[in-house]
């Protein structure tokens, strides 16, 4: 006999709809999944008979045939298990009237005592489906009422769902909404003493989405610095919050108890990192990279120096567009990846760098050093701060520094006056709009011209300081033009690092 | 000898110069070689493949000398002593060989002099007016470059020759210093062959010192600036100079090698004070602490050099008056490189306001930007004309 049943797969970190169709016939006893499962797909078949047995149900003793369709998308991981097990079970007429599978889909993986397990990717495949009521594994019951179309039936084991299908017994209850969770609150600005120019860069970033690059010696709290930029940035929005859920749960990440990722995330992933777990990709089934999992967040990459220059150059068009396009021979998908880039790096192999003159390292040591960055991604850092050590002198007499909530207050303000120019944040502001949104006063136009014409600037760089002149035109409350005030603090902190100066000068 | 034409009859230094460019043909080994024969002699010798006996060749070449020679043998195999002349002559170049006429005056008494040294230019000013060399460290401050190169145009302007070694850093300030008062001729020491330059972006001051003076070089053309090439340029360095200024000196470097090499030949050293805290001055402030004279301005080597002081300096400000604000600013950036955030936590005002002093002291000429660092610079004008 034949039975079909509705589930989904992950395609990158989207849901793809899948109909597992079973087939039981007489001839010799054997089981077959086709329609090109990954291998932990085709495992299936020892989960699904052992989670039989140990409900009390039957394993067919005849010819069974699984066909995953379509059958030339990569069906992958276990969360088909259900799917097939409720198939089979129907098919071998164990499942009674064939109709309990009309307008139902089914998410889960079996484990051999028949119990249900999560699975990862829960909120994008269930968004993939059309069915009005769908059958999910209780861990995964928070991210399945983040969408509301569908009816969820949650269980915990075969032995609860037989009865509820058959109609003998009612569904179980659904476990109440867990509150929404408030986040336990991440390192403080306050704890940085000193760094009063990493800090406004560090809020200015926060407020106008400007990416920013820490260099400075080891020890000078670049690291420490970066991880408190995401406390500064304002909760996730609906639309936001739920882009970023689909991706951390996509990629089996841990989610919050109420299932909606409601903070920014961080991401720091090491200078190790390979493309592919930067960028995403996978030959047959395509994973979410680092960038992706950042996006709506913050990535951190520290040692930028360290990194492969070849995966650092594939950030440069992600970064532009925000999402990512990839494409391998049997696959391909479109990631998101709009992140706030963080990057912190040594001024030199030797680490002293700093001032001109402290260094020892050798010029081709440092020539070396400064092509493994390239010239289009530093372009791409519109803040570039120099931290220091500070002098221990300088740090006991430098003022308690604000903390987190008070700087967040003001990101949040200049972040609504980026909104009410049509923009998410100033980093995202077209360049034709610029002229429009940030006229120069005279002075101010001065500045940039003296700076252009100095080689200070490059005509690449000129939108950057704008855009960031503008963000901090925002935090100080003054409305357009944009004065000479603002323009200077937005050249001081777009220094050129010292060591690609070095090479210049010399 | 400068080469002319090339005849029949090569001349000697054409032969020495073939033996310059064998594989292993160090400064010592040889001055040992042509000390006891002359070079046509030597190079038939050593295309001939016969063994050294002399006491002071078999010193140079040391415990591996039979595979030094061999070496020599089959270079010299491949080698015409026609092709290295000519090579010579179409590249511009002269040579003078120790015992010759057109050997420069200053080296003969040396107590290490080269056996044969390449010349562009004009040698002759080898023989005119007093030398300073002006040495430093590639990794300098902004100020240690500005120093390099005032002190260069003013002792240049006073008729005194420089001699510097053509680097990164003090050494090129200097030169450059020396070039633009356009009076006394430069004298530059290359490590590498004249025909290659190194480092390669110093290719117009090169040109420039040539033009101007002299450029010389111990090193056969095409020779690669090897390590060990650079502390026997600076030995002639020393043994040119009449005096030794180190600019800017790391607490180890090949300027102290230089200063060494002057106490070798009882040639007096003088140093310029920097900021203790200044890494780039650490080793010229453990020679002021040695004892030796400081320099403080031009006069001070002047009056070291037996000639008088300069006397038309011109010490007017020619920089606006920074505004009561800007003053204070530049007061805490100092005379060291300071960044902004350092300066930030000395002067306490907020950052905007800051950052627009900082703007309006750039644009006056009271500091100047090294990538994200401020250095407050003395004497407006001379930054100015810095290459």
């Amino acid at each position: 006999m034949l039975a079909s049943v509705c589930s989904a797969t992950l395609h990158g970190v989207d849901g793809r709809p899948v109909r597992v169709e079973a087939h039981v016939s007489t001839g010799l006893p054997g089981f077959t999944v086709v329609g090109l499962p990954d291998a932990t797909c085709r495992e299936a078949r020892d989960r699904v008979r052992a989670a039989l047995l140990t409900s009390g149900l039957r394993w067919p003793t005849s010819k069974v045939t699984v066909n995953l369709q379509p059958p030339g998308l990569r069906k992958i991981g276990a969360g088909l298990d259900l799917a097939i097990a409720v198939a089979l079970l129907v098919a071998d007429e164990q499942l009674k009237p064939p109709e309990v599978l009309a307008d139902r889909a089914f998410l889960g993986e079996l484990g051999l005592d028949g119990s249900l397990r999560a699975v990862p990717g829960a909120l994008p495949l269930i968004d993939a489906l059309e069915a009005p009521e769908i059958v999910v594994p209780t861990p995964c019951v928070n991210e399945a009422r983040l969408i509301d179309r569908h009816r969820i039936r949650a269980v915990d084991d075969l032995g609860a769902l037989l009865p509820a299908l058959r109609g003998e017994s009612d569904w179980p209850d659904l476990p109440p909404r867990p509150p929404p969770v408030v986040p336990s609150p991440g390192p403080d600005l306050a704890d940085v003493r000193g760094q009063r120019a990493a800090r406004t860069a560090l809020e200015i970033a926060a407020a106008g989405g400007h990416h920013i690059l820490f260099v400075g010696p080891p020890g000078a709290g670049k690291s420490m610095l970066a991880c408190r930029l995401p406390g500064l940035l304002p909760d996730l929005s609906g639309d936001d919050a739920m882009e970023a859920t689909r991706i951390h749960s996509a990629a089996g990440l841990p989610m919050p108890g109420d299932g909606l990722v409601r903070r920014p995330p961080y991401r720091s992933p090491h200078h190790s990192a390979s493309a592919v777990a930067l960028i995403g990709g996978g030959t047959t089934a395509i994973h979410p990279g680092e960038l992706s999992l950042a996006h709506r967040g913050v990535l951190f990459l520290d040692e930028l120096g360290e990194f492969a220059p070849v995966v650092l150059d594939n950030l440069r068009q992600p970064l532009e567009e925000g999402t990512i396009r990839i494409a391998r021979a049997a696959a391909r998908a479109v990631l998101p990846a709009r992140v706030l880039l963080v990057a912190a790096m040594n001024p030199c192999p030797c680490g002293r760098g700093g001032p001109p003159g402290a260094c020892r390292c050798s010029a081709h040591a440092r020539a070396r050093y400064v092509r493994r960055l390239s010239g289009p991604l530093l372009d791409r850092f519109d803040l570039r701060v120099e931290v220091g050590r500070p002098d221990a002198s300088e740090l006991l007499a430098a003022a308690g520094g604000e903390p987190t909530d008070v700087v967040a207050e003001r990101v949040k303000a200049a972040r609504a006056r980026a909104v009410a120019r049509g923009v998410r944040v100033n980093a995202d502001l077209p360049s034709w709009q610029i002229e429009e949104e940030a006229p120069l006063v005279d002075g101010a136009r001065a500045l940039v011209e003296r700076a252009l014409r100095g080689g200070r600037l490059t005509g690449r760089g000129l939108g950057g300081v704008r855009r960031v002149a503008l963000t901090v035109a925002d935090l100080l409350g003054d409305d357009p033009p944009i004065s000479s005030r603002h323009v200077s603090l937005a050249l001081a902190l777009r220094a050129q690092p010292t060591f690609l100066a070095h090479q210049e000068a010399s | 000898v400068k080469a002319a034409a090339v005849g029949v009859e090569l001349p000697c230094e054409a032969y020495a110069a073939a033996l310059a460019g064998l594989p292993g043909m160090g400064p010592a080994r040889l001055a040992a070689v042509l000390d006891t024969m002359s070079p046509a002699c030597a190079w038939t010798k050593v295309r001939q493949g016969v063994p050294w006996r002399e006491p002071a060749v078999v010193a140079a070449l040391g415990p591996r000398g039979s595979e030094v020679v061999a070496g020599w043998r089959a270079a010299a195999a491949h080698a015409a002593v026609d092709l290295v002349w000519r090579g010579i002559v179409d590249a511009a170049v002269g040579v003078a060989l120790r015992g010759r006429p057109g050997y420069p005056q200053a080296l003969v008494d040396d107590i290490e002099p080269p056996a044969l040294i390449f010349h562009r230019g004009a040698p002759e000013v080898l023989a005119q007016g007093a030398r300073v060399a002006i040495v430093g460290t590639r990794k300098c401050t902004p100020t240690g470059k500005a120093v390099a190169f005032e002190l260069g145009r003013e002792l240049a302007a006073a008729g005194v020759s420089v001699v510097s070694g053509l680097a990164w850093g003090i050494d090129g300030a200097a030169h450059s210093g020396a070039l633009a008062a356009e009076a006394a001729p430069p004298v530059g020491v290359v490590g590498s062959g004249l025909d290659v330059v190194y480092p390669a972006n110093q290719h117009k001051l090169w040109h420039e010192v040539a033009q101007a003076g002299v450029l010389l070089a111990e090193a056969p053309l095409g020779a690669r600036p090897e390590r060990w090439r650079f502390p026997a340029r600076n030995r002639i360095i020393a043994a040119l100079a009449d005096l030794v200024v180190v600019v800017e000196s790391h607490s180890a470097g090949g300027s102290l090698h230089t200063v060494d090499e002057a106490d070798r030949r009882s040639i007096d050293v003088m140093a310029v004070p920097g900021s203790v805290r200044n890494a780039a001055a650490a080793g010229t402030n453990a020679l002021l602490a040695e004892g030796r004279a400081p320099v403080r301005d031009v006069d001070d080597v002047l009056v070291a050099l037996g000639l008088s002081a300069s006397t038309q300096r011109d010490g007017r400000e020619s920089r606006p008056a920074p505004t009561e604000d800007d003053a204070v600013v530049l007061e805490a950036v100092g005379w060291q490189p300071s960044s902004f955030d350092q300066v930030a936590l000395r002067v306490g005002i907020d950052l905007p306001t800051l950052a627009q002093s900082f703007e309006r002291l750039l644009a006056a000429g009271w500091i100047v930007q090294h990538g994200a660092w401020y250095e407050r610079i003395a004497q407006g004008d001379s930054r100015r004309s810095l290459p």
